[in-house]
């Protein structure tokens, strides 16, 4: 049991923190998503020519090969240095790049991973369609096998970046005989691929991230098929796993941020009594200082993780308790500091802008909802980590 | 760094969670509710046996020489057990006793032959380095001969026979005796100024390490009637309604943990933010326990109710703890106040 950093750790944070001070982005985010695009495949260029991409991932994928120890300082430092979080990156860094890693042929990782590290190219998700939300084995975009090509047909929602991205990982349906989650195939699809269309929806915080993506027969070559087909199940499972190890200690650092912004915001504002600062108000002092020990204890709770997966090798189903927690108290931050502005708050400033406390309330709704619904986490705990029956 | 516990340090708990198990069983509490001590005097030697008193002693004073790390280990277990009798103020006691240099008090504690009780001071009551005055609340204290008050500028130890008349006061914890003794001016027998070695804060973190116990305990009890206990002809844990409950015990149960392992820590490494990571430790896990008690009262329905179930044991000692050494709000106005975590 100990919080010690080896001299080593000490002096790669050290060079982090200087690196990322001198080479962050300085220019606005732009909102269009494709200036989202070129500004977040830019930054990772950025890290990539500076040796900072992928620090956890191999070297003979383009990464530095260090441990989970280094990827939490990075995740750490890249928090506290107030960068936006990957979002266009996301997908291809969390998801498709340690999937591709363990399940993938060889030369399927030659083809794609260096890429996903070098900002070249984009990823976004296909997986939850329509009918197939929380009861994602239920899926019916349908791929038939026509010589060596796969050809799909269907729809997929609730796709990020669909829009802008290059690539896609898919998962099909390409049996319907035995149980639901037999006869899933997981694919690399080309997001150029004729008889793709994209249409982005627009959510409540008025931003359009997310799409829908329509497949007419397209066409997609066997040899992008991961692991084998109709056995995608167990690699969607190997995916999601990945999204919640660790992808979340960056969004835990800068939730930390947050409420010590919150709390610099409460001593400067006048509060409810319309006389005193809000800190001075017992209400919101008491949910401010809540904040800060569950904030503490998140950090605990993502160190306790970290320790596990270095000792066991890979995340356990335990991500579930750290993402269930996180995206519930996001929830709870976003909503204070709409109770720190009062009718402040009404007036809408987008999330990417610095004192965007109302666009980030908005945008709030959607933690508990994708990467697996609060609920779908709790049958997770329930069943995986008690063992309780299904 | 690697926040969990290593292998020798579970090894250092292992014996005393057996032993606990065996002779300390919940049961005991029921049996024993009409004793004047809650704990029977063989089970407390047979602790002191064991080295629990001794576990953070140095060894050239009878100890074991661990730190604050493993003995938060050990109230885990106690926690767990919902074992009676004066652990925390015993323990702080033997460690208060080192840092004054008094080896014949700590050698009768880690002997088991000292126990010394918690007293807590009420609202306009003192203490400094000669004196306490006025009226406390006495824990677990009627048949000790010592007392450990831990007030703002440090920590006295006090005999029990110079307080005065004092009055038992039923207990809502059927395992913990309480009492209180009035318009008190004694003489304090031995005192440690806070700022020579931080009991108070080793405190805190024991207390949390307590409360984890309970959370883990009431999330297993919960898991395991869920699993067999039967309704409409299939275990009652299928239905969302009572697997999510038990699921959000496990995230309380895994919050407190974490957090009692980083505020241990803290403390034994001298972390500047440790007072803020040992009052967060004590939120948190006075949190989970309170919700994890209470919700495991609910999933045994009926049976949860009843005073042979040992859920309302728990509810009790959440109680009793979540009072001690500061409550809910009295740390959270702190931990707003207090610099940033590091």
């Amino acid at each position: 049991m100990d919080l010690d950093f080896s001299a080593d750790q000490r002096d790669f944070r050290d060079q982090v923190r200087t690196w990322l001070h001198e080479n962050k982005p300085r220019d606005e985010r732009p909102r269009a998503a494709a200036g989202i695009r070129e500004y977040d495949l830019a930054w990772q260029r950025t890290q990539f020519e500076g040796g900072w991409a992928g620090i956890s991932w191999p070297t003979e994928y383009g990464g530095r090969g260090l441990s989970l120890i280094d990827q939490l300082i990075w995740f750490e430092e890249y928090g506290r240095a107030g960068l936006p979080s990957v979002d266009a990156n996301f997908v291809g860094l969390n998801h498709a790049g340690p999937t591709l890693m363990t399940r993938a042929r060889d030369e399927q990782k030659a083809q794609h991973l260096r890429p996903i590290l070098a900002g070249e190219v984009v990823w976004c998700q296909g997986f939850s369609e329509p009918g197939a939300g929380s009861d994602l084995a239920s899926l019916s975009a349908r791929a038939e096998i026509d010589g060596d090509e796969l050809v799909v047909s269907g729809q997929k929602i609730w796709t990020s970046f669909a829009h802008v991205a290059d690539w896609q990982e898919l998962l099909v349906r390409t049996s319907r005989t035995g149980s639901k989650h037999q006869g899933i195939t997981w694919v690399i699809c080309d997001m150029h691929s004729p008889g793709i269309d994209v249409r982005p929806i627009r959510t409540m915080d008025g931003e359009a991230e997310f799409c829908e993506v329509f497949y007419d027969e397209v066409r997609i070559p066997l040899s992008s098929v991961v692991g084998d087909v109709d056995q995608g199940w167990s690699v969607a499972m190997s995916t999601l796993s990945f999204e919640r190890g660790t992808a979340f200690t960056a969004g835990q650092v800068r939730l930390a941020s947050t409420v010590e912004q919150l709390i610099e915001l409460a001593r400067e504002r006048t509060g409810p009594d319309g006389r005193r600062p809000a800190i001075a108000d017992d209400e919101l002092a008491r949910r401010l200082a809540t904040a800060r020990a569950e904030v503490a204890a998140l950090r605990a709770m993502t160190y306790v993780g970290i320790s596990r997966s270095a000792r066991t090798g890979t995340p356990g189903p335990e991500g579930s308790i750290v993402k269930l927690y996180y995206s519930e108290m996001v929830k709870q931050v976003a909503r204070l500091a709409m109770d720190i502005l009062g009718p402040d708050g009404l007036r809408y400033v987008s999330r990417w802008i610095p004192g965007g406390w109302s666009g980030n309330y908005l945008y709030s709704y959607s933690q508990t909802i994708g990467g697996g619904t609060s609920e779908v986490q709790r049958n997770i705990i329930g069943d995986r980590i008690l063992g309780l029956p299904r | 760094m690697d926040l969990l516990p290593s292998a020798d340090q579970q090894d250092v708990v292992r014996a005393a969670a057996d032993f606990l198990a065996q002779e300390m069983p919940r049961d005991r509490i029921r049996q024993r509710e009409a004793e004047a001590s809650s704990v029977d005097a063989a089970a407390w030697t047979g602790c002191a046996d064991l080295g629990l008193f001794g576990l953070s002693v140095p060894e050239e004073l009878g100890g074991a020489g661990f730190g604050v790390e493993e003995e938060a280990l050990l109230f885990r277990e106690l926690g767990r057990h919902v074992a009676p009798g004066p652990f925390l103020s015993t323990v702080l006691a033997a460690q208060l006793a080192v840092a004054i240099g008094d080896a014949d008090l700590v050698a009768s504690i880690v002997a088991g032959k000292t126990t010394v009780g918690l007293a807590a001071l009420r609202a306009g009551s003192t203490v400094d380095e000669d004196r306490v005055r006025g009226d406390l609340d006495l824990i677990d204290a009627v048949e000790a001969p010592l007392v450990l008050l831990l007030g703002p500028a440090g920590a006295a130890l006090v005999e029990t026979g110079q307080l005065g008349a004092v009055q038992t006061v039923p207990s809502i914890d059927p395992g913990v005796r309480l009492a209180t003794a009035t318009g008190v001016d004694a003489p304090v027998s031995a005192w440690l100024p806070a700022a020579t070695r931080p009991l108070y804060l080793r405190g805190l973190v024991l207390a949390a390490a307590l409360l984890v116990g309970i959370a883990e305990a009431c999330r297993d009890a919960s898991t395991e009637y869920a699993k067999t206990r039967e309704q409409f002809g299939r275990p009652i844990g299928v239905n969302q309604a009572v697997k999510h409950r038990c699921a959000d015990m496990a995230v309380q149960a895994e919050l407190g943990m974490a957090q009692l392992y980083f505020a241990a820590v803290s403390l034994a490494s001298g972390r500047p933010d440790a007072e803020l990571q040992a009052r967060t430790a004590k939120v948190v896990a006075a949190h989970a326990a309170t919700v994890n008690a209470a919700s495991n009262v609910q999933v045994h329905g009926g049976m949860g109710y009843t005073w042979e179930n040992d859920a309302h044991l728990f509810v009790k000692r959440v109680e009793v703890l979540e009072n001690l050494l500061g409550g809910r709000t009295e740390h959270l106005a702190e931990i707003v106040a207090l610099p940033a975590p590091q």
